[in-house]
């Protein structure tokens, strides 16, 4: 078995990466692992609706609802509102992520890419050391598939980068680690994602809610890895789930674990080789948001590959246009959030009561972190003055974000 | 009696992929849908019990 490009895993980054790749002619195979494309959801289901200037999803039936915007309680209750109405630009999006998966790799599959179910990739091929392609385990069988290139797109637990020699592994406190109900028959009105900090409501992270419509909500947790214990994440969601008024009423519908890099990016290209989403570490620091990443490096891995395959050449140096294209696209700001992150761990809980305060009657420019931190640097110079010149280097990219 | 190991409950296991993620020794991959891990590669430094966000990874002896 032959293909120009053989892309391990069928999450967004990897269904955009064929799509664009096999629009520009490339012969592209798909492998996963589950046996349903989307299946177990592993994702709060929140994304920015930058996503409808990307004709990337088709129709609505992705959408189950729409936000207007988020409001942010610290520790002591002190509400910090981003707004539709104040913002005035667009805001986010729930969604149904198995439909969202399943509309993206229709798209690929539009464009010609092949999709196989139930494979098990165990491993590179080598000649010497070059990549030629991977090994598979499908239905017990085993069998090699030779490509000229083969895409990580494995996700959090990718092995494909660690295969390959790039060291993917994270560090305690470069993971979030999390857990997520889906709550029904909420008796519960709100059209806001709502965010919740605090070193005893969510360690190094924070507790969601995203209105999923009617009376749904996905109501879940991240922690940061190095401040956990076993169980921690599900413990403590189900203690601030008990002491909501609302939420208490609610049944569960679905429960999932999930795992978030809260990295810095790494190297994403090799010989033969590239990585693109999760596995590339591509997730924003502060939020855990790692779809429209996904979707933007997938698009440039696919055209990258698309001339790669054009050209007949598969070089690192020829695929390094992916990489200087995901860093022109958003490395600025995973990097700026990344330093964020790092700043925020170090405060405590009357800290981000004080801050919460200072920015109650805020009037944001736009609904983004960059807004949110922007805000913090004007009102505590002092306090976030490390942010400074990553600020003044990001203002040039900031209408990408 | 040789050290002890990190070993994954199946049946608690929700398939993060957290576990593997932060594994110092690649000793951790998905198998059937659920973590597995290698002993042999295990050297019990704890991360991946720390890190399950459900409690499925314990001490074994």
């Amino acid at each position: 078995m032959k293909y120009d490009v053989v892309i391990v895993g069928s999450g967004p980054a990897g269904s955009v990466t064929a799509r664009f790749a096999a629009e520009a002619g490339a012969k592209v195979l798909i492998l996963e692992r589950r046996a349903e494309v989307g299946i177990p959801v592993l994702c709060g289901e929140g994304i920015s609706q930058r996503v409808d200037n990307w004709d990337m999803l088709e129709g609505k039936r992705w959408v189950a609802s729409k936000m207007d915007g988020a409001k942010i309680y610290a520790p002591d209750g002190t509400l910090v509102t981003l707004s539709k109405e104040i913002a005035g630009n667009e805001t986010g999006y729930v969604v149904y992520r198995d439909i969202f998966d399943q509309e993206l790799a229709r798209r690929a599959a539009k464009a010609g890419a092949k999709i196989m179910m139930r494979a098990e990739v165990t491993g590179l091929t080598k000649e010497g050391e070059k990549i030629t392609g991977i090994k598979v385990r499908q239905f017990n069988e085993e069998f090699d598939v030779e490509a000229d290139v083969v895409v990580g797109a494995d996700g959090v637990e990718s092995k494909i980068g660690q295969w390959a020699g790039i060291n993917t592994v994270l560090k305690p406190d470069d993971l979030e680690t999390c857990a997520q109900y889906t709550l029904t028959n909420v008796d519960y009105k709100s059209d806001y994602a709502e965010f919740f900090i605090g070193k005893k409501i969510a360690p190094g992270g924070y507790v969601w809610i995203f209105p999923k419509g009617k009376d749904i909500f996905n109501v879940g947790i991240g922690i940061l890895a190095s401040l956990s214990e076993p169980g921690m994440p599900l413990k403590l969601l189900d203690k601030f789930i008990t002491s909501h008024p609302k939420l208490k009423k609610g049944e569960p519908i679905r429960v999932l674990a999930g795992a978030v890099p809260v990295a810095r990016p790494v190297e994403t290209v090799r010989d033969n080789l590239l990585l693109v989403g999760d596995a590339a570490r591509h997730a924003d620091p502060i939020t855990g948001g790692g779809l429209t990443t996904a979707l933007e490096g997938g698009k440039i891995a696919g055209e990258t590959i698309g001339k790669a395959v054009e050209d007949q050449k598969f070089d690192k140096e020829t695929l390094s246009v992916y990489e200087a294209g995901w860093k022109e696209a958003f490395a600025k700001k995973l990097l700026r959030n990344y330093v964020v992150k790092d700043i925020m761990l170090d405060f405590d809980d009357k800290t981000l009561n004080m801050l919460a305060d200072s920015l109650k009657d805020y009037k944001f420019e736009e609904f983004s972190t960059l807004s949110l931190v922007k805000a913090l640097v004007l009102k505590h110079p002092t306090l976030l003055m490390k942010l400074k010149p990553l600020l003044r280097l990001s203002e040039k990219s900031t209408k990408k974000e | 009696m040789g050290k002890p190991k990190a070993k994954v409950d199946e049946k608690e296991c929700l398939a993060c992929g957290g576990c593997i993620s932060v594994c110092p020794q690649d000793a951790v991959s998905m198998c059937g849908g659920r973590a597995f891990v290698t002993e042999d590669k295990c050297i019990f430094c704890g991360i991946c019990i720390k890190t399950c966000p459900v409690g499925a990874i314990n001490e074994e002896d």
